[in-house]
């Protein structure tokens, strides 16, 4: 087993040890989401602004099922899964045939769209009040309204959903997804269909998305208006950029930087965001690889200047 | 027997008529070089046969079926490879991985492509490593692309084309930007593939061509102007005319 997958497994125990339960399953609901977009942003070279469709319309499907009908937390997380599936081929559909900025504005746009029949449709989605009363069903014994069962629930979710993304990418399509971001037309050249191969990306992302935004739902008992909006979209392309686009981790360590943060310092300063800013021109600026490039660079550099002190002695 | 035939294939780009009626046969096992001088429509009918455009009216046809219209990666199926003048890799990406992604586009299933890891896949990791071998560029398998130098890039260009097994292979200038010392080996790896492969070889420098070629067919303004034996076409008075402005090289 390689240390990176070490290091998760360290993170998922400790992390409840150190915050509290809903926050330690927040950070890994949002990595699932981070880790969805970055098969489009960071290996398949697409910049989508518009994630949140899929993972409001995942928590809106299932939390309205949940909460009138009962159903079954698999079935829930099924339903999330294919709604985020369903949602992204229509959504990726329109936009894969454009390119570069009119591409990111579609999906922005197309995200507009679905956050304003949300805000519109008041008698299913509750309008701004958002979707409260979702419950957590107990399953097999297991009363998930516990706060820690719930953090188990999630976690071994997360790890599955990793595993499952670290399968894809280092499957043929994970490289042919990077041939595509490197130079497209060579990919059709070569005999790949550009447009189909990027709406497949964006399907599996729309999957991750959807099942991220059930179990952020189940996690707080309501949908708000706000998980289907632009600026849950920008954050998460936010995240995993901080963490790192060019890395299957990079979101995960982006996640839970970005949660974090916001955690911790939106209660002492209210303008917290000021911040993010501040990380954000710095990532742009100095470190493109975000947390990941700066971590290799720093142990470079060590590892530099430990030679020359070796040879100056 | 033809394995390439085209029948006055004709591209307009508003009032430019780029390829003018241009018939013209490939035959199986040839090396047929298209000469004319820059602008004479080469890569334009490159990319006529290859789907990256669509003629404006006349007749592509690959191995008895007719092509014309259909989208490159479709092209690329059937088993038509082609390299670019211009250096067009996947720069971000190891060799290896830069000619194994064609390798396994010309595999014939699909199956396990998003779920079995790509170390899984040995016949393609073999394929990859020969056409590798094939242009001399095995041992720096492992390097980025955009690390390698022009020449080698001109090599991997070519790699990549060969990766996919191809019928034909489409060559567009080879020895685009290379130093006279490149140039020579790759004319050299050129021929040492004729034979192998069906091959269409553009190219605007007289003494690559007339070396290596079974067929030349020369393009002036769109229209091919003349075609035979290396031997012929040096001694027709069009081409001197029309292509070598007058002066008489021997």
């Amino acid at each position: 087993m390689s240390r990176a997958w070490l290091a998760v497994f360290a993170a998922v125990i400790l992390l409840p040890l150190a915050v509290r339960h809903a926050l330690a399953s927040e950070i890994w609901i949002f990595a699932i989401f981070g880790l969805g977009l970055n098969l489009l942003l960071g290996y398949t070279g697409l910049l989508s602004f518009g994630q949140s469709t899929f993972f409001g319309s995942a928590g809106y499907v299932s939390g309205y099922l949940l909460k009138h009908y009962g159903i079954n937390v698999f079935a829930a997380l099924g339903i999330g899964v294919l709604v985020g599936a369903v949602s992204a081929a229509l959504v990726g559909y329109l936009c894969v045939q454009r390119s570069g900025l009119y591409f990111i504005m579609l999906t922005f746009a197309l995200n507009q769209m679905f956050y304003f029949i949300a805000y519109q449709w008041t008698t299913v989605t509750g309008g701004e009040d958002g979707m409260p009363g979702i419950g957590r069903p107990v399953l097999l014994g297991v009363d998930f309204r516990q706060p820690l069962a719930y953090y188990i629930f999630v976690a071994l979710l997360f790890l599955v959903s990793l595993w499952v993304m670290k399968r894809i990418v280092e499957s043929p399509l994970g490289k042919i997804l990077q041939a595509i971001r490197e130079n497209e037309v060579r990919a059709q050249a070569v005999g790949y269909d550009g447009a189909r191969l990027k709406l497949l990306a964006f399907v599996i992302g729309g999957a991750f998305s959807g099942l991220a935004g059930v179990l952020y739902a189940m996690l707080f008992g309501i949908v708000p208006l706000e998980a289907i909006g632009f600026v849950f979209s920008g954050n998460v392309v936010f995240a995993t950029l901080i963490g790192g686009s060019g890395s299957l981790y990079g979101p995960i360590i982006g996640s839970f930087v970005f949660i974090w943060l916001s955690e911790s310092v939106s209660v002492v300063w209210a303008r917290w965001p000021l911040l993010l800013g501040v990380a954000f021109v710095i990532v742009v600026i100095f470190f493109r690889g975000g947390c990941v490039e700066a971590w290799a660079r720093f142990w470079s550099w060590r590892e530099r200047r430990r030679m020359a002190t070796r040879l100056a002695s | 027997m033809a394995l390439l035939r085209t029948e006055n294939v004709t591209k307009a780009f508003g009032a430019l008529t780029a390829v003018n009626g241009v018939s013209l046969e490939v035959e199986a096992g040839s090396l047929h070089s298209i000469i004319g001088p820059n602008g004479a429509g080469k890569t334009t009918l490159f990319n006529l046969f290859t789907g990256q455009l669509t003629p404006t009216s006349g007749r592509i046809v690959f191995d008895g079926r007719d092509i014309t219209g259909t989208p490159s990666h479709r092209v690329a199926h059937l088993g038509i490879a082609r390299s670019f003048q211009r250096t067009n890799v996947f720069p971000a990406l190891s060799l290896l991985d830069n000619v194994w992604i064609a390798a396994f586009a010309r595999r014939g299933s699909w199956r396990g492509f998003a779920w079995r890891r790509a170390d899984r896949y040995p016949e393609v990791t073999e394929r990859a490593l020969a056409a590798l071998r094939d242009v001399g560029l095995q041992d720096r398998a492992n390097q980025l692309a955009r690390e390698i130098s022009h020449g080698e890039q001109r090599q991997l260009e070519l790699a990549i084309a060969l990766a996919a097994a191809p019928r034909l292979l489409l060559l567009d200038e080879p020895a685009a930007g290379l130093s006279p010392d490149e140039t020579q080996r790759m004319v050299a790896l050129v021929r040492g593939l004729k034979g192998r492969y069906t091959i269409v070889l553009i190219e605007h420098k007289m003494d690559i061509i007339m070396g290596v070629s079974d067929r030349v067919s020369v393009m002036h303004f769109g229209s091919l102007i003349a075609e035979g034996t290396p031997a012929e076409i040096q001694r027709n008075a069009d081409v001197r005319r029309a292509y070598l402005g007058g002066v008489v090289v021997e």
